[in-house]
């Protein structure tokens, strides 16, 4: 009986200790992220302006007329757009200059520093250096284009529909080019030479060698590099915001910058916060398959 | 167990994941508008966008008013915000239930939501006991009243015209400024001619380029219609809206604005009249000191005039900006204290307001001449009220779009006026 006793308490213990020692970050967790999801889920089903004291519960009103908010279909075209283009050019140009940096290349620090350099800058600075670049009358691009007699081709850039979600994407390309690069370079200085050795011997080319070899190598490089991506494509609003506020007219508007609309500019916080949770939903949904295998290897 | 923590760890990573993408659009949930009355005190607190050339004598003024009533006040700026940046943050520290005692804000439809959410104090009692009613210009206070409620003390009233480069005028064999529009027309084509972009605005938020469409409209339709259209009692699906709209997008495909305006930021363009980049701008008299005199000008190179709309009375754009007071200020009378002291005579002069709407605070022909001259020769012009205060923000944006579908040509002009009639129709039925 006393040895039963005896047992039983460390078990408890056990039990509840890493509830006692999670309990710190659980009270901020769900004082920071529980409680404000919760009430922005809430506040989406009304029709709250953002600034009084009172609001009416509208129920599912703001999800059934964002389907008929023009800017919103507007927005989940440039949405896509910009996932597709941010995440498929940086990855591929950050891996090829990883495997350029990878080989016997002079001043291989000065480079990667040079290449990795646009990541930290402030974006607000990028979107700055970069409005000027584009500025129609005084910009070095359109002043580059002039002088070596391609006129016809300078472009109020961030001036015209056609043109400004794509200027702005250079810059998103330029400084997320970095990222995925030393992600690449560090795998790739993983694998073992021995695997290049035995392909070199069973005379595999290098076209092959890298299909066979560097990409199965650098699938966990790939996941990585794919998911932050990704999240960092939905998150996007800061450079829309800076270069070109949406847009000319609402050109470039994306779901992130709509939100912010409603929500701070047009007092309509329960629309907005609409708008938010369905941002929130998507990218969950598409977050899932990179969680569940993580969780697979982690197992 | 593998199982189990599988789906844990997705459940508790969704979840993370659903809050934080969430708990980005909210300020912490509440519905209460930010709180409970704040606790009296000595300290007022006061919220504006004073740029980095009148901060100081605004300190300055404020610590006078501290010594003669006995109070700490600190002031927060946020300069060249502009009124599409400004209330947000506003808007935010009213919402957290640390607001400003007092802030200053634009009249018409960027200080309407203040009021109409009650956020902003019904300062009534506070103009019978100043007696600002008879101090302070009528006009001004109307736009700052809303519904009836004085929700503000307005102590500017800014008209918007045109801010010219003499030499670039004398360049272009111009002598002086334009009497009629086909006047304003020729000097246009002068300037071209001599290789100057005449107009300088930019389309980055829509309001700059919006001033060169509001006087267009007022030239064609002149200023009972013009204020009919405005509150959407008129149709705006009409022949003056559609000229106005028409000769909108000639100025641009006459490059008498700078090429790709709709890209470009106010804050680069404006300026470039100093710079001598372009001829000039539609702007307020606060150019003087912000864009002249900041860059070691002298005034006299340059010059300024009414645009001219062909029309009786003349009129030209033009806002007011002004006070307001927290309603949950547990400081409300010496907040109004605070504004009784700004408004008056001597320190409207002392903070070198380029159009103030206190009598005997006009501008200093010594220190700021070109906006003297302009509140001598235009100041007591009537004025239409700018669009962007006209309209609530959204339909301001909604209009931004259709003059930039219109520069871009994917609207004609007739199209341009249609969509206009829609949005105003829809917002006055609102």
């Amino acid at each position: 009986m006393a040895t039963t006793v005896a047992l039983s308490k460390p078990k408890r213990r056990g039990r509840w200790s890493p509830w006692l020692f999670a309990l710190p970050a659980l009270i901020v967790y769900v004082g920071f992220l529980v409680y404000p999801a919760l009430s922005s889920l809430w506040f989406s089903l009304t029709n709250w302006d953002g600034l009084s004291a009172t609001y009416k519960f509208v129920g599912l009103d703001n999800y059934l007329k964002m389907p008929s908010d023009p800017v919103v279909v507007t927005a989940v075209k440039n949405n896509l757009i910009w996932t597709v283009v941010t995440i498929a050019v940086p990855t591929v140009i950050g891996l090829l200059l990883a495997i350029a940096l990878n080989g016997k290349v002079h001043g291989k620090p000065i480079l990667r520093l040079i290449f990795y350099t646009p990541a930290v800058l402030p974006l607000v600075s990028i979107a700055s250096i970069w409005g000027w670049l584009y500025n129609p009358q005084y910009g070095a691009i359109n002043s580059f284009l002039r002088l070596i007699g391609l006129d016809g081709l300078a472009q109020p850039w961030l001036g015209q529909d056609s043109t400004a979600l794509w200027a702005v994407m250079v810059p998103a390309i330029w400084l997320r080019t970095g990222f995925p690069m030393l992600l690449y370079l560090a795998a790739l200085q993983g694998i073992p030479n021995e695997l290049y050795e035995a392909a070199t011997v069973d005379g595999a080319s290098k076209w092959q060698q890298f299909w066979n070899v560097t990409m199965p190598s650098l699938r966990p490089a790939h996941y990585i590099v794919l998911a932050l991506s990704l999240i960092d494509s939905f998150k996007v609003f800061d450079m829309i915001y800076a270069m070109t506020y949406g847009g000319p007219g609402t050109s470039t508007q994306v779901m992130g910058t709509w939100m912010y609309f409603n929500v701070f500019q047009y007092y309509q916080a329960g629309y907005g916060t609409a708008i938010a949770v369905v941002i929130t939903l998507v990218a969950i949904a598409v977050g899932i398959p990179y969680v569940r295998s993580q969780t697979k290897e982690a197992s | 167990m593998s199982t189990f923590s599988r789906r844990g760890f997705l459940g508790l990573t969704s979840a993370a994941a659903l809050g934080a993408g969430l708990s980005a659009c909210t300020g912490g949930g509440t519905s209460t508008g930010g709180g409970a009355t704040q606790a009296a005190s000595n300290n007022l607190r006061l919220f504006t966008y004073e740029g980095d050339e009148t901060i100081g004598l605004l300190k300055a003024q404020l610590k006078k008013f501290d010594e003669q009533n006995g109070t700490t006040t600190t002031v927060d700026s946020l300069p060249g915000s502009g009124a599409a940046v400004y209330p947000d943050k506003l808007r935010t520290e009213l919402l957290g239930g640390k607001g400003p005692d007092v802030w200053r804000i634009w009249g018409g439809q960027i200080g309407a939501p203040f009021a109409k959410a009650k956020q902003s104090l019904d300062l009534s009692p506070y103009y019978s006991k100043y007696g600002w009613d008879s101090k302070i210009n009528t006009q001004a206070i109307g736009g700052m009243t809303f519904e009836g409620m004085k929700a503000g003390v307005p102590f500017v009233s800014l008209g918007i015209g045109a801010w010219y480069n003499k030499s670039l005028f004398a360049k272009a064999g111009v002598s002086g400024p334009p009497k009629s529009y086909a006047e304003l027309e020729a000097i246009n084509d002068k300037l071209v001619a001599v290789g100057v972009t005449p107009c300088g605005l930019g389309g980055k938020y829509g309001w700059d380029i919006m001033r060169l469409f509001e006087y267009l409209l007022e030239h064609t339709a002149g200023p009972e219609l013009h204020d009919k259209l405005l509150t959407g009692d008129e149709s705006w699906d009409r022949p003056e809206v559609v000229e106005a709209f028409a000769l909108f997008k000639k100025w641009q495909d006459k490059k008498w604005l700078p090429q790709g305006a709709l890209g470009l930021d106010p804050a680069d363009i404006e300026p470039a009249y100093v710079q001598g980049k372009t001829a000039y701008t539609i702007t307020g008299p606060w150019t003087e000191a912000a864009a002249i005199l900041s860059a070691k000008k002298s005034s006299s190179a340059f010059g300024t005039f009414e645009l001219p709309t062909d029309k009786t009375p003349a009129r030209h754009s033009g806002f007011v900006e002004g006070y307001m007071i927290n309603a949950k200020s547990g400081n409300a009378d010496k907040a109004a204290a605070l504004i009784d002291f700004i408004i008056q005579p001597a320190t409207q002069k002392a903070l070198q307001v380029t159009a103030s709407t206190v009598k005997g605070a006009e501008p200093d022909p010594k220190t700021l001449p070109l906006a003297a001259e302009w509140a001598q020769k235009y100041g007591s012009n009537p004025f239409y009220t700018i669009q962007d205060q006209a309209f609530p923000k959204k339909q301001a944006d909604q209009y931004f779009s259709v003059q930039s579908d219109l520069l871009q040509g994917s609207v004609k002009p007739d199209a341009a006026a249609k969509k206009m009639q829609e949005i105003v129709s829809a917002w006055a039925k609102s």
